[in-house]
């Protein structure tokens, strides 16, 4: 993997994160992130900024979320900024997986892959921004 | 992603391939959910062209098989590949849906599940 950071800004709309998917995947492709570690960290971006822009807004029109992602050493540093309502995902509380099917919520899958996928998942709230870190090792 | 159907017997085959998305899950719950309010009670969903999905994926799956269960249906989820069988695992529904890893694997276990 080599060292290198990309800021991605995208407006905060559902169309605009297929682009954020590919601008993901080309940044990893060129920095040799390993291919499961690319998934992973292509599908917990995809599930947050989901949220973000389903979510965080009451009007998200004219709105903006920040992505950067940032590889060196032996790590894959991630966040998602945005000036949305304070929320923070890991206070979601997690499905339970040992439910029956009946008994099974459609709530909390997303961020529930968030934890599972990564290493290490942060929250911040700084100034007027939601700041969510995602961090994952290279094995 | 693109949705094809086939009726193979009594088993309604759904064909998804590229991407389970954000922007793809409202078409495919459309038409899976739409199946069931038709009438299918053998619902097989190939993924063997499926190269990623997520949450919102993941819910279509999950109201589907919901609303088959009280209606003595069958949802059989086949050829997962890998990156996404380890996403099914991750969010426990493989223990609560029907995986067949082959579409043959799948009929069989269709024909050996008994309609009232």
């Amino acid at each position: 993997m080599h060292e290198g950071s990309i800021s991605i800004r995208i407006e905060a709309d559902v169309r605009e994160i297929e682009r954020l998917n590919r601008l993901v995947r080309q940044f990893g492709e060129l920095h040799e992130v390993p291919s499961r570690t690319l998934y992973a960290v292509n599908l917990a971006l995809d599930e947050l900024v989901t949220n973000v822009v389903l979510y965080g807004y009451d009007d998200p029109t004219g709105k903006e979320v920040i992505i950067k992602i940032a590889t060196g050493g032996s790590e894959l540093v991630a966040s998602v900024c945005d000036g949305g309502r304070p929320f923070n995902p890991l206070d979601v509380r997690p499905p339970d997986l040992n439910a029956p099917l009946e008994d099974r919520e459609l709530g909390g899958l997303g961020v529930h892959l968030v934890r599972s996928l990564m290493d290490h998942v942060s929250y911040s709230r700084e100034g007027d921004q939601n700041v969510l870190t995602i961090r994952k090792k290279i094995r | 992603m693109q949705i094809k159907e086939e009726k193979q017997g009594d088993v309604m085959i759904v064909n998804i391939d590229d991407h389970l998305d954000t922007a793809a899950a409202p078409l495919f719950e459309q038409r899976l959910l739409g199946l069931i309010d038709a009438g299918e009670r053998k619902v097989l969903v190939d993924c063997s062209r499926l190269e990623y999905v997520n949450s919102a994926g993941l819910k279509v799956f999950l109201l589907a098989a919901k609303k088959l269960e009280p209606l003595n249906g069958t949802l059989i989820i086949g050829c997962l590949a890998p990156s996404v069988l380890m996403i099914f695992e991750m969010i426990g529904f493989t223990r609560i849906m029907k995986i067949a890893p082959t579409r043959e694997d799948a009929l069989k276990a269709f024909s050996s599940t008994v309609t009232p």
